[in-house]
């Protein structure tokens, strides 16, 4: 597989370390009434689609960043590829 | 008291072997250090490097070699390496007093080993081992990559037409200089 | 043996002679012969055994398709099994032997097996030797065991070398026919950069093997002028010898160049490199494989199929029999006819299934049209055919073609399905395509010659423009469309005999029928069953024939019934190519410690951990065993100072105004309020709440901060961070970088620890109890100003530090703390002593940590903070894990002091049966401490916490022990902590 590097360029998938589905992002809040519940789904619940999906990236063997790719996992077709730092400040992260 | 002084001992010193008509050899006394652009600050740090260096920090996957001789390789957003000649333990120190906490600067001199691989073959030997397109319209002079060869990770620069120079852990210098081995005797 | 079979023409050297043997007899042949033309011109027809029935073959084919003609080359260690002599080029000195016989190639003794064939019919391995269920350790494993298979392994290592490369271009063109060659030169004009590869020794693919014209000259001497041409030009590579065996994601192949196997020897050069293509585009023209025709007894040695024979007379100058006569349902064939007549070749008859007037003039053979061959007669070596109306023609050769095959296996490995097309006969590629792929020519349906060129230059141009290459003016040569047409037929429904479809498997029209008979109706489960296409050759030759008799079987049209899937590699990959260097002591990287050389000089033994090499432990002179080495480094070091090398810990450099607020998230204890100049011992959670990783970490300044973790996890850790700062917190100003490699990092533990470092550490630093405390650190110089780090950290239990140097010093500081220490008796110890005294003073490592824990069952569960946000903390909450009847770490000593604990023992309350019931935890970690005399353990037990005194059962039904062991306090050195403090 290669994996366009936003700032790179493409990329050898010899080079990356995969983790998975991109939601683990968006950790909840330690604070929140149902912070217990929401941690429990944060860890254990996953989406597992058939077709697009967005996941986590880790160039490990370049320049260290986590990106965010989103791969058809039938066809592994890929349809994006950004920093996981800007996803992370679009999802609000920034505090 | 007794007087204890320690030598050093780089672990590829000394290398300069040709093979295939392609020379190896480990630069002496080359030093790195690491900076990292402290964020919300970048401008100024990327303006203290300008001032300092003479050229500004390249794009990432570039290297520019300053006045002093020194070479800028921007490997993220946010770090840089600067790799100059300096014999003494204190590189760290020299580049921190220069830009004057404009950056967070880490020693990374005893981190990496460096090998300067020069000649015609040079490029036909990384092949086996470089999974870069080093094709001189992909990889131009001055373009830099961290990768992988041979399971070690890798910083690549391409320094002149057929010199490339390599650095990888020092703690494995010794499988990572064999693998550049290997591979120059495969071709030969 | 003379050439017989040699007639004139080829790209054979006949200047130059070769010798090579076959089962032991010499032989000759030409520079430019494969080991296969060079037998047929020697006459030999037999070459090999069926796989199951041992039935004689001959050669089949003269491409990589070959089912029959597998052979045993070389001798000694560089034996290789099951080669195809058809694409095995011949050298001087080749020895080659055929496979799967008992006794001689002649009188295969388990040639039998063909008269018990109604027995082995298909699937008979689903149905027999299943009762008496006794017999089958005895009797039918060692029967099967012994007869499976086809050539020998020299079972002796491989004395190759191999090797591995990254190739990278704008268009990769598969195939060096004429429709690759004229991709190749379309794309290359226009200054892509092209690869053009090939599976075979000489370039131009079909141009070779047949008489046809381009461009006014002869289709083999056009191919030269192309290669020429490309061979010129920079931006072209062109790779002979050089199979593209698989299409992988996002424009990446797998190809495999034979370097030297040409070769009598590898010259200590790889043998083979395995290529990974990294391309934009692709273009496939990879040709046809023709296909056979089955009948009664079509297997034997001299029945070939049309086009190969072709290739021998035209390519090789090789006739592979004087009497040959064409089967045929297609035009293509009677091109064998013609050529053979045209070399002198007797063609008796053309046996044309079609009731159709001549395609074009063959003298002296005869059109028999409307008919087919139900028989043939010749055990070893064909005699005569036996055709539909009942006369036998004598001949030593039948050349058979039932059509073409466009070669569309790369068009399928990303889950591509074929398209049938009826005005061909045959499966082409289908629209969906590997991305980036397209192809051209015979592996795209275009059969004929001038069809090829067009479209191997528009579908390059198409491809290129693409890229934003302006197509080239690469002029289309003149060449004729040939005559090819085809009508569907695939085997010679009159014929009683069985009639093969799968050579290389034995599988028979017959298998095909029965095992439709008898439910099998998917061409998967067909394909298990009976084994078709499932031998090395993959069934090149065998497949669609097959499927067309299932279809026929099912009432369905071919297409309904479809194909396998087509999978990785196109031809077999030795998985010493796919292994490349990583072979024995290359198997992996290492690394070593900086004071690596000393510790080999000083008696150490090595131990592997992950990429490392440690010190294991030090032996000295009279030393009879490694306990006597551990047990004294154990006690020197109690006793006065001992030194160990603990580089390999990971250490990453955290900066950043945010690097305490960051450190407070990740370690599950605080360290935001960590002061300047101290160091704190740091527990990393999962998000789940199990633990992770512990270390110290020590905060230098400010906003400066050096972590260490556990020698296995430090890239795991590290990543967690990046994905912490980038992920989780991306606005908070921390950077982090790996200085594992950087430093040189010594523990100097024991009584006289500070005594000795003062010796070193220059007096300018006041290393004092007072002035520099347990868990101080700063920076310092050594040896008259050599700059490192010094931390007062303990996991021995000894008042002890860490003293760490750039790495270029670390041989010759470990050299010198020996000197320094002479006075105290310092002694180096290895990783066996550091985990006997971890273990004696009850600090947990990676057996305690090994994922199935809590910091509630380490006794940790206080440093937990609830009253921050950080990694873990919230799950490590749940009910279940804070069960007050947990496991709690504690330690373990056996009642009876002389024996030893085992770890790995589960505990057992006294009176209880030992069952899993009743399990009351485990024992993690043991050792013999030599400061205590006596075996101690570290384990996890219900409540440990609460239980100390308690006399409860180990037990391992592993090592079939039991003992009765005491809880007691882990820490079973100085359990008040005094030491290190001192």
């Amino acid at each position: 597989m290669i994996i366009n590097h936003p700032l790179l360029g493409p990329r050898d998938a010899a080079e990356f370390v995969y983790l998975g589905d991109a939601a683990l992002i968006e950790r909840p809040d330690w604070q929140a009434r149902d912070a217990a519940e929401a941690f429990y789904e944060y860890g254990y619940l996953r989406d597992n689609p058939a077709g697009k999906h967005a996941e986590l990236w880790y160039h490990e063997q370049g320049d260290r960043s986590w990106l965010v790719v989103t791969r058809d996992t039938t066809t592994h077709e890929i349809t994006s590829v950004e920093m996981a730092r800007d996803v992370a400040r679009a999802k609000g992260r920034s505090k | 008291m007794p007087d204890y002084s320690l030598t050093p001992a780089a672990p590829l010193a000394g290398t300069d072997i040709t093979i295939a008509d392609t020379r190896l050899v480990a630069p002496a006394d080359l030093a790195v250090v690491s900076v990292a652009l402290p964020l919300g600050a970048e401008n100024a740090a990327e303006a203290a490097i300008k001032a300092v260096y003479g050229v500004a920090l390249p794009e990432v996957g570039k290297s520019r070699l300053a006045k002093d001789g020194a070479r800028l390789v921007r490997l993220g957003s946010d770090f840089a390496f600067v790799i100059f000649t300096h014999p003494t333990p204190d590189a760290e120190r020299v580049v921190a007093g220069r830009l004057k906490g404009a950056v967070y600067t880490t020693d990374q001199t005893d981190v990496w080993v460096a090998l300067d691989l020069s000649g015609a073959n040079a490029r036909r030997a990384l092949e086996r081992i470089c999974p870069i397109d080093l094709h001189p319209d992909a990889f131009g002079i001055g373009d830099s990559a961290r990768t992988v060869m041979e399971h070690l990770g890798t910083l690549i620069i391409r320094t002149g037409d057929n010199t490339y120079r390599l650095m990888s852990g020092s703690s494995s210098a010794g499988s990572f200089r064999h693998a550049i081995e290997t591979s120059l005797s495969n071709i030969a | 043996m003379s050439q017989i079979n040699r007639i004139s023409g080829g790209q054979i050297d006949r200047a130059q002679e070769v010798k090579f043997t076959f089962n032991g007899k010499w032989m000759r042949g030409h520079p430019g012969d494969t080991l296969a033309s060079a037998l047929l011109a020697n006459g030999q027809r037999l070459v090999g055994r069926s796989f199951k029935y041992h039935r004689p073959r001959g050669i089949f084919t003269a491409g990589s398709e070959e089912p029959n003609a597998l052979v045993e080359l070389r001798k000694g260690a560089h034996q290789e099994p099951n080669t195809r002599a058809t694409v095995t080029e011949l050298f001087d000195g080749l020895h080659a032997n055929s496979q799967n016989h008992r006794g001689s190639l002649e009188h295969d003794l388990m040639a039998v097996t063909d008269f018990l064939s109604p027995f082995l019919s298909a699937g008979f391995y689903y149905k027999t030797f299943m009762w008496p269920r006794a017999f089958w350790e005895k009797l039918y494993e060692p029967i099967i065991r012994k007869s499976a298979g086809l050539g020998r392994l020299s079972m002796q290592e491989d004395p190759d070398i191999y090797d591995k490369g990254y190739l990278h271009c704008d268009l990769l063109v598969i195939g060096a026919g004429p429709a690759g060659l004229m991709a190749a030169l379309a794309a290359g004009r226009s200054g892509a950069r092209v690869i053009l590869a090939d599976e075979d020794f000489t370039l131009g693919g079909r141009l070779n093997s047949e008489t046809l014209e381009v461009g006014g000259m002869p289709g083999a001497r056009w191919a030269k002028e192309a290669l020429v041409e490309l061979a010129a030009m920079g931006n072209v590579r062109l790779m002979a010898r050089t199979t593209v065996y698989g299409a992988y994601d996002h424009g990446v192949y797998g190809a495999l160049e034979r370097c030297t196997d040409h070769l009598a020897t590898s010259g200590g050069k790889p043998r083979q490199i395995l290529w990974r293509v990294t391309s934009k585009r692709a273009v496939l023209a990879a040709g046809a494989t023709e296909r056979p025709i089955a009948f009664g007894n079509n297997d034997r040695p001299g029945v070939m199929l049309a086009g190969s024979v072709r290739s021998y007379a035209n390519r090789y100058g090789v006739t592979p029999g004087q009497q040959v006569a064409v089967f045929t349902n297609n035009d293509d064939g009677w091109r064998t006819a013609a050529d053979l007549v045209a070399k002198g070749v007797h063609v008796p008859a053309i046996i044309d299934v079609r009731d159709a007037p001549a395609v074009c003039d063959v003298p002296g053979a005869r059109h028999i049209r409307n008919a087919g061959v139900v028989d043939t007669v010749g055990r070893k070596g064909l005699k005569s055919v036996t055709l539909t109306d009942g006369q036998m023609i004598p001949v030593d050769c039948l050349a058979v073609s039932g059509g073409w095959n466009p070669n569309v296996h790369l068009t399928c490995h990303q889950r591509g399905r074929p398209t049938w097309r009826d005005d061909i006969s045959a499966f082409v590629p289908g629209r969906d395509l590997p991305p980036g792929m397209a192809v051209a020519g015979a592996a795209n349906g275009a059969m004929t010659l001038a069809a090829a060129l067009a479209e191997g230059r528009a579908v390059a141009n198409a491809q290129i423009e693409a890229l934003g290459f302006k197509p080239g003016k690469a002029d289309l040569p003149r060449a004729e469309d040939e005559p090819r047409d085809c009508v569907p037929y695939w085997h010679v429904r009159e014929s009683t005999k069985r009639g093969w479809l799968d050579l290389q498997n034995d599988v028979t029209v017959k298998d095909v029928k029965q095992s439709h008979r008898e439910g099998f109706r998917s061409v998967e489960h067909l394909k298990r069953y009976t084994t078709l296409g499932m031998a090395t050759d993959q069934g090149k030759t065998a497949n669609i024939p097959a499927l067309a008799i299932m279809a026929e079987c099912t009432g369905k049209t071919i297409p309904e019934t479809g194909t396998t899937i087509f999978r990785p590699p196109y031809t077999p990959v030795p998985i010493g190519a796919l292994g490349g260097r990583s072979r024995g002591r290359d198997f992996r990287p290492y690394r070593l410690t900086p004071s690596h050389v000393w510790a080999k000089n000083n008696g150490a033994t090595f131990v592997e951990v992950g990429n490392w090499l440690r010190a294991q432990w030090f032996a000295r002179p009279g030393e009879k065993g490694w306990r006597d080495s551990v047990d004294r480094e154990v006690l020197a070091t109690r006793k006065s100072v001992g030194i160990c090398d603990v580089t390999t810990l990971g250490k990453i450099d955290v900066q950043g105004r945010d690097a305490a607020a960051f450190l407070n998230k990740v370690y599950a204890n605080g360290f935001a309020k960590l002061a300047v100049g101290r160091v704190r011992y740091g527990l990393m959670l999962r998000e789940d709440g199990i633990a992770y990783d512990d270390g110290t970490t020590a905060r230098m300044s400010e906003n400066h901060f050096v972590m260490t973790t556990t020698t296995a996890n430090a890239v795991l850790v590290f990543r967690r961070l990046e994905f912490a700062r980038q992920c989780l917190w991306p606005d908070m100003d921390v950077h982090l970088i790996s200085t594992t490699d950087g430093w040189a990092q010594f523990a100097v533990a024991g009584p006289n620890a500070r005594n000795l470092l003062r010796k070193v550490v220059d007096a300018a630093h006041d290393i004092s109890n007072e002035a520099f405390p347990f868990m101080a650190c700063g920076e310092v110089t050594v040896c008259n100003g050599t700059p490192a780090r010094l931390f007062r950290i303990s996991f021995s239990g000894e008042l002890a530090y860490e003293v760490a140097v750039p790495a270029r010093y670390g041989n010759a500081m470990m050299d010198v703390l020996m000197q320094a220490g002479q006075e105290f008796d310092a002694t180096p110890y290895g990783t066996e002593a550091l985990g006997v005294m971890r273990i004696e003073k009850g600090h947990a490592a990676g057996n305690e940590l090994n994922g199935q824990t809590t910091a509630h069952n380490l006794g940790m569960g206080r440093m937990v903070s609830q009253t921050k946000e950080c990694i873990g903390n919230v799950l490590s909450q749940r009910p279940e894990m804070l069960r007050e009847d947990a496991v709690k770490l504690v330690g373990f000593r056996p009642v009876d002091r002389d024996r030893g604990l085992i770890a790995g023992s589960h505990f057992i309350t006294k009176g209880d049966a030992a069952s899993m019931d009743n399990d009351q935890g485990w024992m993690s970690s043991v050792a013999y401490s030599p400061s205590l005399g006596h075996s101690v353990g570290l384990g996890f037990i219900k409540n440990g916490d609460t239980r100390m005194g308690e006399i409860v059962r180990a037990v391992s039904p592993v090592h079939g022990t039991e003992m009765e062991v005491e809880i007691v306090s882990a820490h079973f050195i100085d359990p008040a902590g005094e030491r290190p403090r001192a």
